[in-house]
């Protein structure tokens, strides 16, 4: 690779994947496809100070291929991203993410806004979900400093995009996820509220969806937790993570595996 | 038909070093100088916002001297061939010297074939790790690639700056005493120089992946005091 040069009216500006496109860095384009994302689940529920995410761990082909993926990745300090869909585009979506937000803060001097980030992966989705059978369908979710809020942009194969201001899901358990979170969710709900609803949420779908795994207590691999607030981007400590799914599971063993509880 | 005239290889290359020469001088100078825990870039830059000193790549930054549309340029293709580099290998394989290498060729070119050649000097400073030592490499206009082991003046007034700085560092200071030696050195003993308009930036670990900060005008002020 020669020093990339370009005449003025040429440049790519501050954008990598306009640059990795001309350069032949990105992958190539081929046929459409019907076929949609299948195994994960992601879930993002905005809270008063931000953004919790769960995500499971197990990718899934004809059988399970792994058992301990991380489906949720920090973009910059602020920003986090999910993916579903194939984990081959998947972690190349995560990593051309990560790597412009990097790209354009370096180009300029200043970081993109958490808009700005939502609105730069339309085409780049659009360009891999229409050209190829290997569909990706990703998450954003981030703390916005210039507005102090946590916000969730959502997006569908085509590349639009979404902010959602309450929850959203992505991936195979998305059904059984967003049901428990259409009864769980209230517009106040607080930190504690939102990684104990996540959690359940993910329960659930790792309980149907055989593409979604949940707690694997033999292992000890339990799902990803993690909060975007105005201290940036966090994980859970595992531990924390094992005694909220153990303690959703006991609860499930006590009542001989029935979820209901109290519905409004 | 137009009339050639010939003129002499080695007169050529006069004209053309004289003329980069001279653009270079019309701006200020910079230093960029290896401390105890890092390097770091100065430079006397009266905007706030239009930059001689940049961030590259993990462990690499960039300073330029002289035009600034110029070595703008070449710093926009410094990140963009760090960044496609690690994206199509590892963050590893991304080093200062193979950057400097393509700033050397196309300072070179542009010095012998271009329409005229650059007015500028470019600074490429490394952060040392595991694998690469601590390195600041500086490229000058017409294309010559030299090794600093300890610091580098970039721009017009260069000689008499190296000279000044040079009485102090033959070895290396931590970040106060070198900021200072810098400063001093640029602004030379009837001048300062106001922490508004000097541009600081320094390669320094701090358990992050990202090792270039900019430093503020309140940093400076202390460090300075």
């Amino acid at each position: 690779m020669g020093l990339p040069l370009f005449d003025a009216h040429l440049d790519p500006g501050p954008s990598f994947f306009h640059y990795a496109e001309r350069a032949g860095l990105t992958s190539p384009l081929g046929e459409t496809s019907t076929l949609s994302p299948h195994a994960t689940t992601v879930i993002a529920v905005r809270y008063n100070a931000g953004v919790v995410m769960v995500g499971d761990r197990q990718a899934t082909g004809n059988y399970i291929a792994s058992r301990d993926v991380r489906k949720i990745e920090a973009a910059d300090r602020f920003t986090a991203i999910a993916i579903s869909g194939t984990a081959a585009r998947g972690i190349e979506f995560i990593k051309m993410a990560q790597l412009s937000f990097e790209h354009y803060e370096k180009m300029t001097d200043s970081a993109l806004s958490l808009e700005g980030k939502a609105n730069y992966l339309s085409p780049i989705i659009q360009r891999n979900n229409l050209s190829s059978p290997l569909i990706v369908m990703p998450l954003l979710a981030g703390w916005d400093p210039s507005h102090q809020i946590g916000r969730i942009f959502e997006y569908d194969g085509a590349g639009g995009c979404y902010e959602r201001f309450d929850f959203s899901t992505i991936g195979s358990g998305t059904p059984f996820a967003d049901s428990a979170l259409r009864l769980g969710y209230r517009s106040d709900i607080d930190l504690d509220g939102a990684l104990e609803l996540g959690a359940l949420a993910l329960y659930e779908a790792g309980d149907n969806d055989p593409s979604t795994g949940g707690p694997d207590f033999v292992r000890n691999i339990y799902p990803m937790m993690v909060t975007i607030t105005a201290e940036g981007f966090r994980e859970l400590d595992a531990e924390d993570v094992a005694a909220r799914f153990r303690a959703i599971n006991d609860r499930r063993t006590q009542s001989g595996g029935v979820a209901g509880g109290t519905l409004r | 038909m137009s009339n050639y005239f010939y003129v002499s290889p080695e007169q050529l290359i006069k004209d053309r070093a004289e003329f980069a020469q001279k653009g270079i001088a019309r701006g200020r100078s910079m230093v960029g100088a290896i401390y105890d825990a890092g390097v770091l870039l100065i430079a006397e830059n009266p905007s706030a916002s239009l930059n001689k000193i940049s961030e590259i790549y993990d462990r690499i930054a960039f300073a330029g001297a002289g035009r600034y549309n110029e070595f703008d340029r070449l710093r926009e293709a410094g990140i963009r061939w760090a960044d496609g580099t690690g994206f199509t290998y590892s963050r590893e394989d991304v080093d200062a010297r193979a950057l400097a290498n393509y700033y050397a060729q196309h300072l070179g070119d542009m010095f012998t074939e271009g329409q005229k050649p650059l007015e500028v000097e470019i600074l490429v400073a490394q952060l040392g790790s595991k694998i690469r030592p601590t390195k600041l490499y500086r490229v000058a206009y017409e294309g010559t690639i030299s090794d600093e082991p300890f610091f580098a003046v970039l721009g017009g007034d260069a000689e008499t700056i190296r000279a000044r700085f040079a009485a102090h560092e033959e070895r290396i200071h931590p970040l106060k005493e070198t900021l200072k030696n810098a400063v001093d050195a640029l602004a030379g003993p009837e001048r300062t120089i106001a922490t508004a308009d000097l541009e600081v930036g320094i390669l320094e670990d701090r358990g992050t992946r990202r090792t270039f900060m900019r430093l503020s005008d309140n940093e400076v002020s202390e460090l300075l005091s």
